[in-house]
């Protein structure tokens, strides 16, 4: 007995000294003012590439480091008599105070400017950090528009923000049922509870009533303990809504196509707005037939770009896997901090926060023009497209300029 | 309804205590008429409660599996098991894992998982619980608690956590006076119900069952009576175990498959055991069908609310007021 | 009713600086003295990085004595500690954000409040005679209810939570600094030594040597006239009071706050762990304790940022960290079940005893 005992101590021994010294390990050298040498650009990109959220932050991170390459691969920064630029990582592990203290390590490792987070919670904390170290942060992936209600002058964002994307969906909802010579009367909306959700159907409700269309049964649901949707999608079917909106998570959204299947609501159309799922190839390969001529309104990578094809034909060949739009946008986003750093002829982040405010990047995700940051903050020329799965394909369809195919507004029931 | 398993001394049970139970019964079942006339006056829709009705019971099948399992493993061992729903989320991986590679019907999957989660029932038992190290009531909680923090933190990092998806062929759907009810979610419940039943029988009609029960009531004396009550211990955790493999199986084309999944179900299975009785398995099986039920109609109560409260204000009501569950007997 | 978590501080302040009757109390005071002296230069030299993980260590020590009072002095076994470190950050956010109200009377309030939320959980369990396992599930049931309350209120924010308003330069009023100043983890120190010292003289106190002997032995313990219920409560809300200080520090430190960081179980988990693998029941368990489950997850995720030949298919992977510190609960709780600081004090008192 006494021998197990010494044993398991020496055993946590060992493992208190590796906390010691592997500690300690990880900053260290690397602090040799690179922002201001001769050394490369140091562009630090937070992402959770491990955790819950892993796959989509290791997207991301390849995105910006796709990015970093390519403006090396152009003669890197030539304000800068063509310096190079280079990424320094970290994860987030998809945990706010991890990212918080992860960004604060990156600046004093030189930064010049962030990229990231993916989650709204994590990019709410970084923000603060950006915003006391006076670094600038250019958010790629960042759904919540609390963070832009602070008046932070160190935040920028690429993607539409949620109330954006739900106006969005309202205005594409209404052209696209008027066109089809049904115009959408009444709007089911089901989301999940959290802000995201929550949000997003606040927008969107409001937004449609001034469109004139009626929003109602309403209805907010616990992703994280729902495995059944078939009492709310009954509660859609008793109602007399002529389309279901759905704003959640991969998921409940999946579930909710299941139920939709069993009980057979009758609807004109099925309606993502800000959806985790229906705007994703993985839905079309879980669901199947199920998701067949589902609606998604959301951010996207540029499907009609030229550019964004090449890109996301490097991304497949190297990596393996199709790109997300996550990984454009971090792309971009990286994209529109060097362009900052151009425009600034300087790597004193303070100058780089205000070239990132006046320059303009054409951006390989959907928008109105070239990238371009509002006092705010936020991309002015940020939009959001309608998706439609077609053949057990995700494409655009919405607005005619970006779209790939014609929306098809009907059910497959 | 009768008590299959009593932690207390055993006392013949008199026609008056039958009485009480069914009396108790008539008592919740009143109790569930005036909720769901509530729900139909708050919802006003007769076919959107007799759904939620509906779909409420089917879910309500499955936690009265799961927490059959574990209500198993307290009757007899006294061990609140906080990691049955991290092995149920394992059983569910090697269902998914099964059904990936060699293409089998998902519900055949129950010919592995079962006994897989049985060895690691016996080995669990074997190597973490018994013994002086697992004695406790704490010890017992931390080790269950480590236990799961350890097998879903394993599955995070070997198998990641994108959510994995098990279709179930030929799925169908059936219209039970006008409300749905999708294939798999029927099959789940009868599967559910056959196995619940399955137990009961076994614990009552065979020499194991009788053992456990012995065990179960009087350790002590079982052991007078050469009863290898160690075995026996075992023996028990590892049933429970494979209670949960038996549920990942039918549970898996329900679901998304993460591993974390077993955390909603576990704390759902611990609010049925509550309910039912600690150490009771009939009583968990309609605790998990009162359960479901909760669930379904707290979200028509309460628009914009999680259905978990709704369960955790049953559970701290029951735990206040009727520690001893809906059919046991106070201790 | 709810002034005991004040009480028992002035408690604090008179018998700290007069001579108290116990020797092994000055021992261990002396010791607390040394440990924060020894601590006080870490800021100045440890890199950045680590700088912000000594703070998480001295943010879990403190949750993990709180823990420690309530479930190793009293043997109440909580599950639900998220309840309190939600309830002191919620409040201290909450007064800061909609009032304007200064975070340091937002903790003190925040500590009320988890203490009277404590009193009256623990008065209706004790009222309804739960113990072991069912207490523990209801003091679950009880931080899971608040996480889901708080999840759907608008009046606290629903599920965005609070994010504390940034001021210009630093100000001790308002418990913020320049990013990275040491001055967050001197607070924290001060805040986790005085949570240590609460705990110590509450361990030497008659209300401590009671709970002690009740949890030891509860009929013997009431029938030589020990006031069962009014010691457990003031356990209880002491417990609470000192697991809310944590909470208002982390809002204050990280800036930000939401229902899953305040009342999510993995809180309740981290607060027992912690105290477990160092030693329950024991006043340096929760130190030692912190110390480990505080730098594990820094430790992992440099490890696995940069893995070593044979683990680099774990790349990219989480859960390492976790799966470590399970894996030293369950080895502790089988073989050293005093936990390290226990078990190590244990050897050394034999061999002087020798």
């Amino acid at each position: 007995m006494i021998v197990r005992r010494l044993i398991a101590v020496l055993g946590v021994g060992a493992l208190l000294a590796a906390a010691g010294c592997g500690g300690s390990a990880p900053s260290g050298a690397a602090v040799d003012a690179a922002g201001s040498g001769d050394g490369p650009v140091r562009i630090g990109a937070l992402h959770p590439v491990s955790g819950s959220m892993a796959v989509d932050g290791l997207q991301m991170r390849r995105g910006a480091q796709l990015a970093v390459e390519q403006i090396n691969e152009s003669g890197g920064i030539a304000s800068l008599g063509g310096r190079r630029v280079q990424l320094t990582t970290a994860d987030t592990q998809g945990k706010p105070e991890i990212g918080q203290s992860e960004a604060q390590r990156l600046i004093s490792d030189g930064a010049v400017g962030l990229v990231g987070t993916y989650q709204s919670s994590v990019s709410s904390n970084v923000a603060v950090v950006a915003e006391r170290n006076e670094v600038p942060f250019v958010m790629d992936v960042t759904a919540s528009d609390e963070i832009f209600q602070h008046g932070y002058r160190h935040s920028f964002r690429v993607q539409p923000g949620s109330a954006k994307i739900s106006e969005s969906a309202a205005d594409y909802l209404k052209q696209v049922s008027e066109q089809a010579g049904e115009p959408a009367g009444r709007v089911a909306v089901l989301h999940e509870q959290t802000d995201f959700g929550t949000g997003a159907a606040d927008t969107f409700e409001a937004a449609a009533r001034k469109l004139g269309m009626e929003v109602g049964p309403r209805v907010s649901y616990d992703a994280t303990t729902a495995s059944d949707f078939t009492s709310q999608i009954t509660q859609v079917k008793a109602s007399d809504a002529d389309v279901l909106v759905v704003a959640g998570y991969y998921g409940d959204s999946l579930l909710i196509a299941q139920a939709i299947d069993a009980v057979k609501p009758d609807l004109d159309a099925v309606w993502g707005v800000s959806n985790g799922a229906y705007d994703q190839p993985k839905f079309v390969s879980d669901a199947g037939e199920l998701g067949d001529r589902y609606f998604s309104t959301n951010y996207h990578f540029d499907a009609q770009n030229p550019e964004t094809r090449r890109l996301r034909a490097e991304y497949r060949q190297r990596f393996g896997a199709p790109m997300r739009t996550g990984a454009v946008l971090s792309y971009d986003a990286v994209q529109a901090i060097a362009a900052g750093v151009e425009e600034a002829g300087s790597t004193d982040p303070a100058a780089v926060r205000n070239g990132i405010a006046r320059a303009q990047i054409d951006p390989l995700t959907v928008g109105d023009g070239p990238v371009r940051f509002g006092p705010d903050g936020e991309n002015v020329n940020s939009a959001a497209v309608l998706m439609q799965i077609q053949n057990g394909r995700v494409k655009q369809v919405y607005p005619p300029e970006k779209a790939e195919s014609d929306p098809d507004y009907s059910v497959a029931w | 309804m009768t008590t299959t398993i009593d932690t207390d001394a055993p006392e013949t049970r008199a026609p008056s205590a039958t009485l009480a139970v069914l009396k108790r019964a008539g008592v919740v079942g009143a109790l569930v008429a005036a909720a769901v006339a509530v729900a139909l006056v708050q919802s006003g829709s007769g076919i959107v409660v007799w759904q939620s009705v509906v779909t409420g019971l089917l879910t309500g099948g499955l936690y009265g599996l799961i927490a059959m399992g574990l209500t198993l493993i307290f009757g007899v061992l006294d061990i609140v098991n906080f990691a049955h729903g991290a092995m149920l989320a394992v059983a569910m991986f090697i269902s998914f894992g099964v059904v990936a590679v060699t293409g089998l019907h998902p519900y055949l999957t129950m010919l592995i998982t079962v006994p897989a989660l049985f060895l690691v029932g016996v080995l669990v038992h074997r190597g973490l619980l018994s013994g002086s190290g697992g004695a406790t009531l704490e010890n017992q909680l931390l080790i269950t608690l480590g236990l799961s923090l350890l097998l879903e933190n394993g599955l995070l990092l070997f198998f990641g956590a994108e959510p994995k998806n098990v279709g179930l062929p030929g799925e169908t759907h059936l219209d039970v006076f006008g409300a749905v009810v999708a294939g798999s979610r029927l099959y789940a419940f009868l599967g559910a119900m056959a196995l619940g039943l399955l137990l009961y029988w076994m614990l009552q009609h065979t020499r194991l069952g009788t053992a456990i029960r012995a065990v179960a009531s009087n350790s002590a004396g079982a052991e007078l009576v050469g009863i290898n009550v160690r075995r026996i211990h075992t023996l028990t955790f590892a049933i429970g175990a494979a209670c949960a493999g038996a549920a990942a199986a039918l549970a898996v084309p329900l679901l998304s498959v993460t591993p974390t999944l077993g955390e909603q179900f576990n704390i759902t299975a611990f609010v049925v055991v509550v309910l039912g009785g600690m150490g009771n398995v009939v009583g968990a099986l309609v605790g998990g069908l009162l359960i479901g039920l909760v669930e379904q109609l707290t979200t028509i109560y309460l628009d914009g609310q999680s259905s978990l409260l709704g369960v955790f204000v049953v559970f701290v009501l029951v735990l206040f007021l009727r520690p001893q569950g809906l059919f046991g007997r106070r201790t | 009713m709810t002034d005991t978590a004040v009480e028992s501080r002035r408690e604090t302040r008179s018998a700290g600086p007069a001579a108290p009757p116990l020797r092994p109390q000055n021992r261990q005071f002396a010791v607390l003295a040394v440990l924060v002296l020894l601590a006080i230069p870490l800021p100045l030299i440890l890199p950045a990085a680590q700088g912000a993980v000594a703070v998480r260590i001295l943010i879990f020590l403190i949750m993990a004595v709180g823990w420690n009072i309530m479930s190793g002095f009293g043997g109440m076994f909580s599950f639900g500690h998220a309840a309190y470190f939600g309830l002191g950050a919620y409040t201290s956010a909450y007064l800061l954000v909609e009032h304007g109200v200064s975070p340091w009377v937002g903790m003190a309030a925040g500590m009320v409040v988890a203490a009277a939320v404590a009193m009256v959980i623990g008065y209706f369990s004790f009222r309804y005679e739960l113990k072991g396992a069912y207490f523990a599930l209801a003091t679950f049931a009880f931080a899971e209810m608040l996480r889901l309350i708080t999840t759907s209120s608008d009046a606290v924010n629903g599920a965005v939570g609070y994010q504390v308003p940034l001021i210009q330069g630093s100000s001790l009023g308002q418990m913020q600094f320049p990013a990275g100043s040491p001055a967050y983890f001197w607070i924290a120190l001060v805040l986790a030594g005085g949570a240590v010292a609460l705990s110590i003289l509450f361990r030497h106190s008659a209300a401590g040597r009671y709970v002690v002997a009740i949890r030891d032995d509860e009929l013997a313990a009431a029938s030589v006239g020990a006031p069962v219920m009014r010691h457990k409560l003031l356990t209880v809300a002491l417990s609470g009071a000192i697991t809310a200080v944590a909470g208002a520090f982390y809002t204050q430190y990280y800036l930000f706050i939401d229902p899953q960081l305040a009342f999510g179980s993995s809180v309740s988990i981290e607060a027992i762990v912690t105290a477990v693998i160092g030693g329950i029941g024991t006043i340096w368990g929760p130190v030692v304790g912190a110390v480990i489950v505080g730098s594990l997850s820094d430790v992992t995720a440099t490890l696995l940022a940069t893995p070593p030949e044979f683990l680099s298919f774990l790349q990219g992977r989480s859960g390492l960290d976790v799966i470590l510190y399970a894996v030293m609960l369950i080895l502790i709780v089988r073989l050293m079940p005093k936990g390290i600081f226990g078990t190590l004090a244990e050897k050394f008192s034999e061999r002087r005893r020798r």
